[in-house]
């Protein structure tokens, strides 16, 4: 394997890319779930299904969080983590924005 | 399977780094939160059996109610029924309010006597299954941020680094999972005991450290996340708006407790109430607060799950407890904390998770080991951070362990003085914490480990013999257990004292089989040996 493909270290890079581009990420991805999953705020809810799921999305967050970051290090280059986990998160927005005023 | 070997040893890296900065904090989360898991029977083993008060029959909650409320009109803005027959059946109180770690607050307890009386005692509240709760959610962390303590902010960060350290273990484990899973090698290299001891902790409790990486950060970051979610959900409310109560509220109106208590069980059939909490009940905002208990369900606090209800009308504002037409996300999030808090499946659960947390302590100070045997030189001479570690790992470990032990040797003891009891924990902890990690630094982690396991037997074994003492010389104001849950607590203190004394004898005849250089190395002589244990460099 020559060092090109090869994963760098860059740790620092990488785990500010994991913490702060991932924690973006998580809550770009949670807000899909939660206005287009089941029992999204584009449906109408009960009060006991509000109060629940509203907790529930909040659940959701940590595991995503934590998962992205653990992952983040299997990027090549700290340049990539960033880029990456960024342009999933504008994805994520930008999806987000558009079924919001489409549907 | 394979593994790229980059892949590999990035992991392995990570591994390294996550569990040296976390394993002590973790270490310490972990025993504490080991015993938590019996905090009532701690609470009651804690305090003189005469502090709580005798149980009476379900029928005449109602009565003792009424003559509280008449006698104390003060308890009408908070007062507790507990249905647990080991706890006094009503309670109030009169100073503090129960949240966190409060070192003055008292309570009266009441019940009835057999002629239909109201008898009441004020007794100040014994914190000491807070404090242990308090160790478990901060490692022992001092200082507040924004009226949160800021240790929970710690272990939050802590959790982070904790879940890449279990998935960069299982990681760099998988080329060779099913191989070393197998193994406890005893033969060969003493490191080789130890990493095999470490996977096959690791990889056996694997679901229950991941469980407890997620909860403890939301534990420490929800009101960050609740932030987030805030912005997601824009112009929408997060939580159905609180309904206004207006109507102005008497005490003659007040159903009857059986009735309450008949409409949450038909509510969440298969729970039984453990207690109901009545706030407000002379203003508009009326409350009642219920704990039910199921052992079948997973249920949404640490010891029951919760039904909020209008004392006044019976209309249910919020429920965790399962029912009918609970929503497939109250079940969820009621998973999620009890999975935490381990209650579901009853004393069987209790005990799984009790083990799991001393287990789980273990794999944390395995992996310590495993990191110093890995950056031991040949020799005596050892880089500075090896040192350091080494006197921290016992330091710590062995700190808290003598604190928590100090502090139920002592308990009995301390109730005889006049000093507030709940400070006195507090100044036993810390400075037998603080002494250990100093003895670490000053006499080395083998002599300290050696004669500090002695002592920490000698304190296990103080709290089974501080009750033999009081069977024997009735005089003193000590006492014995009186129930089995407080037998239990002396039992376990016992096995837990032999378990350190045989610790102890094993540390000693390492240190002087050990080659020099290692943390656990002593050489024979008393009179040189000060030399190889102080930090030369």
């Amino acid at each position: 394997m020559n060092s090109e493909t090869r994963i760098q270290p860059h740790w620092l890079s990488k785990s500010l890319a994991g913490i702060l581009a991932g924690g973006l990420l998580s809550f770009a991805f949670v807000g899909l779930v939660v206005w287009f999953g089941p029992d999204g705020l584009k449906g109408t809810l009960t009060s006991s299904e509000l109060l629940w799921k509203t907790q529930f999305n909040m659940w959701l967050i940590a595991p995503v969080w934590l998962l992205i970051l653990s992952m983040t290090f299997l990027f090549k280059t700290g340049k990539q983590a960033w880029g990456c986990l960024l342009l999933a998160t504008a994805v994520c927005f930008a999806l987000q924005a558009g079924l919001r005023s489409v549907l | 399977m394979k593994v790229r070997a980059d892949v590999l040893r990035t992991y392995q890296t990570l591994h390294t780094w996550t569990g040296i900065t976390t394993s002590l904090l973790l270490f310490i989360g972990f025993f504490a939160g080991a015993l938590v898991m019996f905090a009532p029977e701690i609470d009651r083993w804690a305090t003189s059996p005469e502090k709580h008060m005798p149980a009476i029959a379900t029928e005449r909650y109602d009565e003792l109610l009424q003559k509280v409320l008449m006698e104390y009109p003060k308890a009408a803005d908070s007062v507790t029924l507990h249905f647990d027959k080991s706890l006094s059946p009503v309670s109030w109180y009169e100073q503090g309010n129960g949240r966190g770690l409060a070192l003055d607050e008292v309570k009266w307890h009441g019940t009835l006597n057999g002629d239909g009386e109201l008898v009441t005692q004020l007794v100040p509240v014994n914190t000491l299954s807070a404090m242990l709760d308090m160790l478990h959610r901060t490692a022992g962390i001092i200082g507040e941020i924004d009226h949160h303590q800021a240790g929970v902010f710690v272990l939050g960060v802590a959790a982070f680094a904790y879940f890449i350290a279990l998935v960069s273990g299982v990681i760099f484990l998988l080329p060779t999972l099913a191989k070393r899973f197998q193994a406890l090698r005893q033969d060969g290299e003493r490191k080789r005991f130890w990493l095999d001891g470490h996977n096959l902790l690791g990889i056996a409790s694997l679901p229950f450290h991941i469980v407890i990486a997620i909860t403890v950060t939301v534990f420490a970051y929800h009101d960050v996340f609740y932030g987030g979610l805030s912005q997601l959900y824009g112009d929408k409310p997060m939580f159905p708006a609180p309904q206004q109560q207006k109507i102005e509220r008497q005490l003659t109106d007040l159903p009857k407790v059986s009735e309450l208590v008949a409409h949450v069980e038909a509510h969440a059939p298969g729970y039984t109430v453990s207690y109901i909490r009545y706030a407000n009940l002379t203003k508009p905002a009326a409350s009642a607060s219920v704990g039910v208990v199921n052992e079948e369900q997973l249920m949404r606090g640490a010891l029951n799950d919760y039904v909020f209800i209008n004392p006044y009308t019976f209309k249910i504002a919020s429920s965790s407890a399962a029912h009918p037409d609970q929503n497939i996300w109250a079940k969820l999030v009621s998973a999620f904390f009890s999975l935490h808090f381990g209650s579901y499946g009853g004393e069987l659960g209790r005990w799984a998770y009790f083990l799991m947390g001393l287990a789980g302590a273990g794999l944390f100070y395995s992996g310590n080991i495993l990191w110093l045997e890995k950056r031991r030189r040949k020799g005596t001479q050892q880089q500075r951070s090896y040192q350091i570690m080494g006197a921290l790992t016992v330091g710590v470990s062995l700190g808290a362990l003598m604190g928590i032990a100090a502090v139920f040797a002592s308990n009995k003891w301390l109730t005889l003085t006049s000093v507030n009891i709940n400070h006195a924990y507090l100044f036993v902890y810390y400075a037998s914490f603080f002494s250990v990690l100093g003895a670490a630094f000053v006499y080395g982690p083998a002599r300290t480990a050696i004669h500090g396991l002695k002592l920490l037997a000698l304190l296990c074994v103080i709290v089974p013999a501080t009750s033999l003492l009081a069977a024997v010389i009735p005089a003193t104001e000590l006492w014995t257990p009186k129930s089995f849950e407080a037998l239990m607590v002396e039992v376990i203190s016992l096995l837990f004292g032999v378990f350190f004394w045989l610790l102890s004898k094993h540390v000693a005849r390492r240190a002087l089989q050990n080659e020099p250089g290692s943390i656990w190395y002593l050489k024979e002589s008393k009179a040189t040996s000060g030399i190889s244990i102080r930090h030369t460099v």
